[in-house]
């Protein structure tokens, strides 16, 4: 029986790469995996037999069911990285809520209205790549540079993020952080910013290794 | 022909990039600063004569955007869509060009009359930028004139565009989004055109349509007022399909497309010479900025600035008291005492007089150093960096970083520090800091702390006061943090490069803000000092010290006559150690305070409602009500505090 997180790993690939318009055969997802393709063959085998992926000419690709998984597990994994456990007492009160049934109403809590819920559950679902690959921009070392994936939270912080110039693709390099979970500074479009650590902590973003940083001012 | 012609002239443009650096260079001494009505954003308003014009000029507030999240935002396209003013003339700084075309993409949008005045070329060129200034001009369709704003350069080539764009009333055009965005405005223009024809007669239609698109409250506001429910309705669905395609909501999708033409333009008219090389303001921010040894140089910055004003002011304070306790009272005394009789003698010389001379005794001596120093701080660009590395603390009372400006303001007079609030994003936040301002022991209280406490059971007992009182801000922000409703908002803030500050600049924020503190403060400070001089005339302030006594002696334990100096203090702080001094007939409190006395009476000083200036601002700042509100609760805080003092320290003495 294949590990849930392998299953879930390879449907963020198989997704990624149909999304892309790229074929998804057992080689391509096999060498995205960094898994033998004996191995993926198997676990292709055990998500088509539970309906999470659906053959076509070009290999496969999720199913409606399969497209709910990723996404449950995307959201949850932001719930449980970036929304809480910033601090301990954050952990705490993650692990009391226990497992969450209303997901609507729950990021209703955590600060988010309605628009932002569909525009989150849109990001979740059209991501490319893995939600693991994405940190948060708080936990940055000073220097490294990134690239916005999203920001989590009520539309009134995600559009005035957007309006300073941290819109979804933006390149973005720590310059520095301020102790004791201050805020941290970043610079973004030639421009410095100050971000308090609660905003920085909601900002998803990829790292970019150097070589594929862009010469931007 | 040559008859005088009027132009009116806008700038508009990001917070520190030069823009209020060309409005003085273009008006010099020629402007008036007040607010706009109805709003507390301030409004700059200058006058100059250019080749037979006479050109009005408004500063607009400094935005980032045009979006409706804050009131600056509302009021500069709301001036600029409604009133139509000849000419907008946005200032970008050519060393952030990216960042700062969104803002003109979005003026564009409105389709202005526009000339860009493409300023601090000469800061871009020491980062090794230098923008093509015919390109720039040539992409967004508009004239483009480099600008040095500090030092003047460009000024007459910039009016004479702007009397050019003028007479021929060219209003900038349209500018083209991606291919879906700009299907949807399309679309939704035309229902704007037929279903709106009011509101499109003030707003260019496109743009309502644009606004639409991003759900813009007060536009949707706007058009509901104009029973246009069913245009919203449509306005929504094209929005949701729009979010269905990018999968982000319909203001970041927006912003992501102005973002993307600001880059292209960006791109292709910047020139980046040299590489960036580590600058001057960098090598400040490595120490300043620093998670160490940026808390030493912060201590140090504000404990300099402190001691300078007192210093400074203690100089001047003993020269400008005497001129008015010596010279200018008896004199008018003397003078009306001729032809009117005592009781209004006593009421002009002792109210009026007096009163003016104990508001200019305060406004010199401390509120100038301390505006000039302020000016300074505020042009160097340090103070972000100061609510950078305070924002931590600010968030355990429910504010963050950038409070701290105001919070600093504070200790030196509590005037400046409300109109200092205004940088705060949300109403609630700008109230929660007011109040926690409110509580900051301005230089007047400090007078006391030191002039009674310190003097008399040492500079320890002061410092503990001292600290005392900023526990007590600390636990009442918490307090009032979870009580008032709504969100937090976290920090967001551009920290802008260091500069020299000019001194040209520093003096004429000086002269403005002492201006204003003037208006607010002067009539309340003589209005009171002239009530409570009509109190003492007519006797009637030993019936309010009667009946204040119960209060006065039984629960804070202090003598009778502390109550009648509590009641004037009310006036300006530091004035109930001289009344007290008066009314006991001697400068030598040790004989008539106890040791715990004192301390009741500094704490209850401390605390209780801020002088009227203050009172006076905050009401302009927060309405009647609030400041009504904060008065009061302010007094009662004192009452309980000092009473509570009064029998824990007697108990334990």
């Amino acid at each position: 029986m294949p590990e849930e997180t392998d299953i879930l790993e390879l449907l963020e690939v198989a997704g990624t790469l149909s999304r892309e318009g790229r074929s998804a055969q057992v080689i391509e997802i096999a060498s995205c995996m960094h898994r033998t393709p004996d191995l993926t063959r198997q676990l292709i085998d055990a998500v088509l037999q539970r309906g999470l992926v659906l053959k076509t000419q070009n290999g496969v690709r999720l199913s409606e069911e399969g497209e709910a998984l990723v996404r449950k597990h995307r959201e949850e994994y932001v719930h449980r990285t970036y929304v809480h456990g910033r601090s301990l007492a954050d952990r705490i009160r993650g692990v009391l809520e226990g497992r969450v049934t209303d997901w609507h109403g729950h990021w209703h809590r955590h600060g988010f209205d309605d628009e932002s819920i569909q525009g989150f559950h849109r990001i979740m679902q059209n991501l490319q790549g893995r939600i693991e690959d994405t940190v948060s921009l708080a936990d940055l070392p000073q220097g490294e540079k990134c690239t916005v994936v999203l920001a989590a939270g009520g539309h009134g912080m995600v559009r005035r993020l957007a309006e300073m110039g941290l819109t979804p693709g933006t390149e973005v390099r720590v310059v520095r952080s301020a102790p004791m979970h201050g805020p941290i500074e970043v610079s973004v479009r030639g421009v410095s910013l100050a971000l308090g650590r609660g905003i920085a902590s909601r900002v998803l973003v990829k790292r970019l290794r150097n070589s594929e940083s862009s010469t931007s001012t | 022909m040559q008859a005088k012609r009027k132009l009116t002239v806008c700038l508009a443009g990001n917070a520190n990039v030069g823009k209020s650096a060309i409005f003085n260079q273009l008006t010099g001494l020629n402007q008036t600063i007040g607010n706009w009505p109805g709003k507390t954003v301030e409004r700059a308003e200058g006058t100059l004569h250019f080749k037979g014009y006479t050109i009005r000029v408004i500063d607009l507030p400094g935005t980032y955007s045009m979006s409706a999240y804050s009131m600056e935002e509302v009021v500069s396209r709301d001036y600029i869509a409604v009133e139509r003013p000849d000419v907008v003339v946005n200032v970008v700084d050519a060393s952030a060009l990216e960042r700062n075309l969104y803002l003109t993409i979005q003026l564009l949008e409105l389709n202005p009359p526009l000339v860009i005045a493409l300023n601090q070329v000469d800061f871009a060129a020491k980062k090794g930028i230098t923008v093509d200034t015919n390109k720039l001009s040539e992409m967004l369709g508009v004239p483009v004139v480099a600008t040095v704003a500090t030092t003047g350069i460009g000024m007459q080539e910039l009016l004479s565009k702007v009397v050019e764009v003028a007479e021929k009333a060219t209003r900038s055009t349209d500018i083209k989004y991606g291919q879906e965005i700009e299907a949807s405005i399309e679309k939704l223009e035309v229902v704007v055109k037929t279903g709106l024809s009011r509101l499109s007669s003030r707003y260019p239609p496109r743009w309502i349509a644009t606004k639409l698109l991003e759900r813009d409250e007060d536009v949707c506001k706007k058009i509901e007022l104009d029973k246009g429910d069913a245009i919203i309705f449509q306005a929504t669905e094209i929005a949701d399909q729009i979010e269905q395609i990018h999968g982000e909501p319909s203001s970041v999708v927006m912003a992501s497309e102005r973002y993307s033409l600001a880059s292209r333009i960006a791109r292709t008219s910047v020139r980046i010479i040299s590489p960036p090389r580590v600058d001057m303001s960098q090598i400040l921010d490595a120490v300043t900025a620093h998670k160490i040894f940026g808390y030493p140089v912060l201590a140090g910055v504000v404990a300099s600035v402190f001691s300078i004003v007192f210093v400074a002011g203690n100089a001047m304070i003993g020269v400008l008291e005497g001129l008015f306790d010596l010279v200018l009272v008896p004199a008018t005394r003397t003078l009306l005492s001729r032809a009117l009789p005592p009781v209004v003698v006593q009421l002009i010389s002792g109210g009026v007089v007096w009163g003016i001379g104990a508001a200019v005794t305060i406004v010199l001596p401390y509120i100038i150093p301390f505006y000039i120093l302020l000016g300074i701080l505020e042009d160097s660009g340090y103070l972000p960096r100061a609510a950078f590395l305070m924002d931590n603390v600010m968030h355990r009372i429910g504010l963050h970083g950038k409070a701290f400006i105001p919070l600093l303001l504070g200790f030196g007079c509590n005037v400046p520090a409300c109109v200092g609030c205004r940088i705060m994003e949300t109403d609630r936040e700008r109230f929660l800091a007011g109040f926690v301002v409110t509580l900051i022991p301005c230089a007047a209280r400090t007078v006391i702390i030191l002039g009674l406490v310190g003097r008399y059971l040492g500079m320890a007992a002061a410092l503990a006061l001292y600290l005392f009182d900023l526990a007590l801000v600390f636990l009442l922000g918490r307090v009032a943090f979870k009580i008032l409703p709504g969100e937090p908002v976290g920090l967001i803030m551009e920290m802008p490069p260091y500069r020299m500050p000019a001194v040209k600049s520093v003096l004429k924020k000086t002269w403005a803000r002492t201006k204003d503190f003037v208006y607010v403060a002067f009539p309340f400070i003589v209005g009171g000092s002239v009530v409570l001089q009509f109190l003492s005339v007519t006797g009637l302030i030993s019936t309010v010290a009667d009946f204040m006594s119960p209060l006065t002696t039984s629960w804070l334990g202090l003598p009778p006559i502390a109550g009648i100096p509590l009641v004037f203090g009310v006036l300006r702080k530091e004035l109930t150690l001289v009344l007290l001094a008066d009314l006991a007939g001697t400068f030598d409190f040790s004989s008539i305070l106890t040791p715990v006395q004192m301390i009741v009476f500094a704490i209850v000083t401390m605390i209780y409602i801020p002088c009227v200036a203050t009172i006076a601002a905050l009401a302009r700042e927060f309405g009647a009500r609030r400041a009504a509100a904060v008065a009061v609760l302010d007094s009662i805080l004192a009452v309980v505090v000092g009473g509570l003092a009064y029998h824990i320290l007697s108990f334990a003495a």
